[in-house]
C-alpha cells in the first residue's frame, strides 16, 4: 500500500465502457459462457494493495511459479473523484457529487476472458497508480468530452473519446450509487480504451487527460 | 480469547470475551453486561476492514446444487466495508426480485502483512475466525466478472461478527460444524470439512498475486442448502466454536429510509 495515494478506502473501475469494443466482441457475447451482452455496467475494483501514486514504478508481475509473466498491458481512465456521500442519486444529480477529476491507470495481465473476477490479473501490487492530482471539478465544464491517451516511452499509443464511452459518467454514479453508498473520496474509473497497450519492463508510461493532467509510471524488472 | 466491537452505554468500545462471557474493554474496564443484552449494538468485528476476498463454489456440495463442476482453482471475488454489518442488524432485500439467499461462512481475518505466504505458514498471517453471512440476489447474476458486483457488493449485504475468535483457539478450521436458521427452521446443515479451498490454500494463492495486509478478510463459501430469504425473516448462521450471526431481513424502503 502507498501511504500517499489519492484514494480513499475504494478503487471502483468500469470495464467494457468502450462502444467500439462492445460492437467488436458482441458475437463473442451472445456466445457461452457470456450467453448475451452485459445490460448492467460491468464492474471490478482495485483493492487498497495495488494503489499508487504519479511517478512511482509499477512492479513487472510474477506467475505462480516465481517468474516474471511474459506480457502486460495497461489501460488509463478519467478517474472521478467522489465529494460527499452518495446514495441513490439520479444521472440527473449525478455530477453534484463529484469533487474533482484525476487519472487511473491500470496495470494488468492480458485479458482472455471476462467470465470471471480477474484476481490474478487484475489484483498485482502497485498497479493501480492515481493522480498527479485532483483537479477540482468545477474546472472541467463536462467531463465526456475528455480524451485519455496513453503514451509509451513518449510514443502515442491510444486515444479514447469519453464521448465514446457506452454510460456517461453522471449514469454510472447514479447507477454504482444504487448498488453501494460511494463516500468522499472514493474514485470511480469510468471507462477504458477497450485495446489494452502492451508495456515492457522499463517502460516509461503516460497517460494524460487535457486539464487533468499527465501520470507517469515506469515498469519495474528492467 | 474472543475479540468484538460495540455500542455500550453510548460509547464506541473494542472489547475481549473470556472463557466466562466476561466483557473486558480495551481500557481494562470490566463490563457488567450478559453478552445476549439489548444493550450491546454489535458492529462488524474488524476494526479497520481492508479487502474483502470471498469464494464462491468453495464446497462440493453447493457447486452441484449450482450445477456448476467444482472449480480447478478458487473462484474469488472482491467486496468493500459498504456491504459489512453487525450482529443483530438489518439487511435489506432490494425490491421487485425474485430469489435473495443468505450464504453462512467461515471468515478468516487477516492479522499481518505478507506476500508469498506458505501454505504450512499461512496460520501465522491469520488473527482470528468470525461468521459471515455473505447474501446473493441471484436475479442480478450477469455473465461478467460473475458473481458481480451488483450481486455481491451492495450495502449491507455483508453481515459478520458477532466476534472474531483468536486462531489459536480453533485447532482445525476444516471440521466445524456450519448451520443456519431462518425464523427457527434449519434450513443449512453442513460441515467446514466439505471445503474445497481451505484458508491455507487461499493464503498462499492469493499471496503469490497481492500483498495481504492486517484487516483484510477471507470469507471461503457456503455449503448446501440456501434458500429465499423475505423482509420480516430473521436468519442466524452459526459455525461451531465460532460463533452465531443474527440478521433480521427488512424492505429497500425501510433499511434506506428517507434515502429511498
Amino acid at each position: 500500500m502507498t501511504a500517499n495515494t489519492l484514494v480513499n478506502s475504494k478503487l471502483v473501475c468500469v470495464a467494457l465502457n468502450d462502444k467500439a469494443q462492445l460492437a467488436a466482441l458482441d458475437a463473442t457475447f451472445n456466445e457461452a459462457p457470456y450467453k448475451k451482452p452485459p445490460t448492467q455496467p460491468v464492474l471490478y475494483y482495485k483493492p487498497r494493495n495495488t494503489w499508487s501514486v504519479d511517478g512511482a514504478e509499477v512492479e513487472w508481475a510474477k506467475d505462480f511459479d516465481g517468474n516474471d509473466v511474459a506480457e502486460m498491458v495497461v489501460g488509463a481512465s478519467l478517474g472521478v473523484v467522489i465529494g460527499k456521500e452518495t446514495c441513490r442519486v439520479s444521472a440527473e444529480d449525478a455530477l453534484n457529487y463529484v469533487a474533482g477529476y484525476t487519472i487511473v491507470g491500470d496495470f494488468s495481465l492480458p485479458e482472455a476472458s471476462y467470465y470471471r473476477p480477474d484476481i490474478k490479473g487484475k489484483c498485482l501490487d502497485t498497479s493501480a497508480p492515481v493522480g498527479p492530482e485532483i483537479v477540482a471539478a468545477d474546472k472541467i465544464a463536462n467531463p465526456d468530452a475528455l480524451t485519455v491517451t496513453i503514451s509509451v516511452n513518449g510514443e502515442l499509443k491510444s486515444t479514447f473519446e469519453l464521448g465514446n464511452m457506452e454510460r456517461s459518467v453522471a449514469e454510472l454514479i447514479s447507477i454504482i450509487s444504487r448498488i453501494m453508498t460511494l463516500q468522499a473520496g472514493e474514485i470511480i474509473a469510468v471507462g477504458f480504451a477497450g485495446d489494452r497497450v502492451a508495456v515492457a519492463k522499463g517502460d516509461k508510461v503516460e497517460a494524460s487527460i487535457e486539464g487533468v493532467g499527465t501520470l507517469t509510471n515506469t515498469l519495474g524488472g528492467a | 480469547m474472543r475479540h468484538a466491537r460495540i455500542i455500550f452505554d453510548g460509547r464506541e468500545l473494542d472489547i475481549d470475551i473470556d472463557a466466562n462471557d466476561r466483557i473486558t474493554t480495551s481500557e481494562g474496564e470490566v463490563l457488567d453486561v450478559a453478552l445476549d443484552s439489548d444493550q450491546i449494538t454489535w458492529l462488524p468485528p474488524v476494526k479497520e476492514p481492508g479487502t474483502i476476498f470471498a469464494l464462491g463454489i468453495n464446497y462440493a456440495d453447493h457447486a452441484t446444487e449450482l450445477a456448476f463442476e467444482p472449480p480447478k482453482e478458487p473462484l474469488i471475488f472482491i467486496k468493500h466495508a459498504n456491504t459489512l454489518t453487525g450482529h443483530k442488524q438489518v439487511s435489506y432485500r432490494p425490491d421487485g426480485i425474485e430469489y435473495q439467499h443468505y450464504e453462512c461462512e467461515l471468515v478468516a481475518v487477516i492479522g499481518k502483512s505478507g506476500k508469498n505466504i506458505k501454505r504450512e505458514d499461512a496460520l501465522d498471517y491469520v488473527a482470528g475466525y468470525t461468521v459471515c453471512n455473505d447474501f446473493a440476489i441471484r436475479d442480478y447474476l450477469e455473465n461478467y466478472y460473475r458473481p458481480n458486483l451488483r450481486v455481491k457488493s451492495r450495502d449491507s449485504l455483508l453481515p459478520m461478527g458477532p466476534w472474531i475468535v483468536d486462531t489459536a483457539d480453533i485447532p482445525n478450521a476444516n471440521a466445524l460444524k456450519l448451520t443456519t436458521t431462518v425464523n427457527g427452521k434449519l434450513t443449512q446443515d453442513g460441515s467446514t470439512k466439505d471445503m474445497i479451498f481451505d484458508v491455507p490454500f487461499v493464503i498462499e494463492y492469493l499471496s503469490k498475486v497481492m500483498t495481504l495486509n492486517p484487516g483484510d478478510m477471507i470469507c471461503t463459501g457456503t455449503p448446501h442448502g440456501i434458500v429465499d430469504c423475505q423482509p420480516g425473516d430473521t436468519i442466524v448462521c452459526t459455525i461451531e466454536d465460532i460463533c452465531s450471526l443474527e440478521t433480521r431481513m427488512v424492505s429497500e424502503q425501510e433499511y434506506y429510509g428517507d434515502k429511498y
